[in-house]
């Protein structure tokens, strides 16, 4: 039987653009926790760049190119970094962003990244780009799966690419031909999809696509964050169990299972 | 010429001799030793798992002319194949780059550095430590 039969519609439907497009949008789940950890990250660049706390965070933040040099972006993503990773209501609200998908799509014993990643794209900044890769090129488990969370309105260069499932293999086939990340780019180019994300939603992507972002040509400075989740009894790869993710949902019949010992003392 | 930037870090998630870093260990090395030997730590770029794959460190070598160097987070990390290697610090050299390996505090700044670390990667291929 098909496991589709045990599932609801609309989690199959879920599924299945999952599996087709290689990743889900959708409205967060609890929109006042994103309004939060957006007003808590303008709070937090507003105390770096020893400026007055904004009243409209969205502006701040989506603005913030015009207060910040490139020499002192790392500077800055690294305060606000350290500082939303430093309060306790911060992963766990991040996961309630997109619990019911992640459910859907991974499971509901999981474990996730210790630290929420966090990027800031200037308009015209090629300092801090990343290549077009694959997470698990880099030591991730092709049993992850990125929840990627924007702070503003991204669209365009001001997103990230990701290249489409039906093309992704026949393009890592001809990888091992090619001289560098940036002719990979070059590669796919005609075929990557830049992802429209309005604040408010939420992106689930399936990180063994190869994707990337290019320098942000919009008028806006990108935020945005990411995290990656998995089902916690999966394989792992190079980002090891404790030091790069740690559990947060462990249902009590694992708890039993793991504890359980079959009685001993035999000698036949 | 324009201003460069600073020197680009490169980490990796395939074992080194046998033995595995966790890369957040690999960066606090690389940004430790940049903080001592007084340079511009860049974010590390991360090297692809596949065994022979150096499509990230050839990013690099292409940004060299932005850059004043690399840093390796170890000289063990550099291509198996000597002529590949050679070419390597030809492009460093050539860009007016240096480049440095954090664990084994190894800086190759002038043509006159390269075979003392030819020395450690070919005594390391062929010795074994007991």
């Amino acid at each position: 039987m098909m496991d589709t039969d045990f599932l609801q519609p609309d989690e199959q439907a879920l599924a299945q653009r999952f599996i087709d497009d290689g990743f889900v949008t959708t409205r967060a789940d609890d929109r006042n926790g994103l309004d939060r950890i957006q007003r808590r990250a303008a709070e937090l660049a507003a105390d770096y760049l020893k400026l007055p706390p904004s009243n409209d965070p969205y502006a701040m933040l989506d603005s913030i190119h015009a207060r910040v040099s490139v020499d002192d972006l790392n500077g800055l993503r690294l305060h606000v970094f350290n500082g939303l990773n430093a309060e306790p209501w911060f992963r766990p609200t991040y996961f309630r962003l997109a619990r019911s998908t992640i459910e859907t799509i991974v499971g509901n014993e999981l474990c996730m990244q210790r630290r929420v990643n966090l990027s800031i794209q200037l308009p015209g900044d090629s300092s801090s780009l990343l290549a077009t890769h694959s997470d698990v090129w880099s030591g991730d488990s092709p049993f992850e799966v990125v929840v990627w969370v924007p702070l503003v309105d991204v669209q365009r260069t001001k997103s990230m690419y990701l290249l489409p499932p039906s093309l992704n293999g026949e393009m890592q086939d001809r990888m091992a031909s090619l001289r560098s990340a940036e002719e990979l780019y070059k590669t796919i180019k005609p075929h990557a999809t830049f992802i429209e994300i309005p604040y408010g939603h939420v992106m689930l992507f399936n990180q063994t696509l190869m994707h990337g972002n290019r320098v942000n040509e919009e008028p806006g400075t990108r935020w945005s964050m990411n995290c990656r989740f998995k089902s916690i009894m999966s394989p792992y790869a190079d980002k090891r169990f404790g030091e790069f993710f740690e559990p947060i949902l462990l249902r009590p019949a694992t708890r039993v299972g793991m504890q359980y010992k079959l009685p001993g003392g035999f000698h036949g | 010429m324009a201003e460069r930037a600073g020197h680009r870090g490169y980490i990796g998630a395939r074992p080194l001799n046998g033995s595995r870093s966790p890369q957040h260990v690999q960066n606090i090395v690389i940004r430790d030793y940049a903080r001592r030997k007084n340079l511009q730590y860049l974010l590390s770029a991360a090297e692809h798992i596949m065994p022979g794959s150096y499509m990230v460190l050839e990013d690099i070598l292409d940004e060299l002319p932005r850059l004043n160097g690399l840093i390796l987070y170890s000289i063990f990390m550099l291509p198996a194949d000597e002529a590949r290697r050679r070419e390597i610090y030809d492009r460093v050299l050539r860009e007016g780059c240096d480049l440095h390996a954090a664990v084994e505090e190894i800086t190759l700044s002038s043509r006159e550095g390269i075979q003392a670390v030819e020395d450690i990667l070919l005594v390391n291929k062929y010795a074994t430590i007991l």
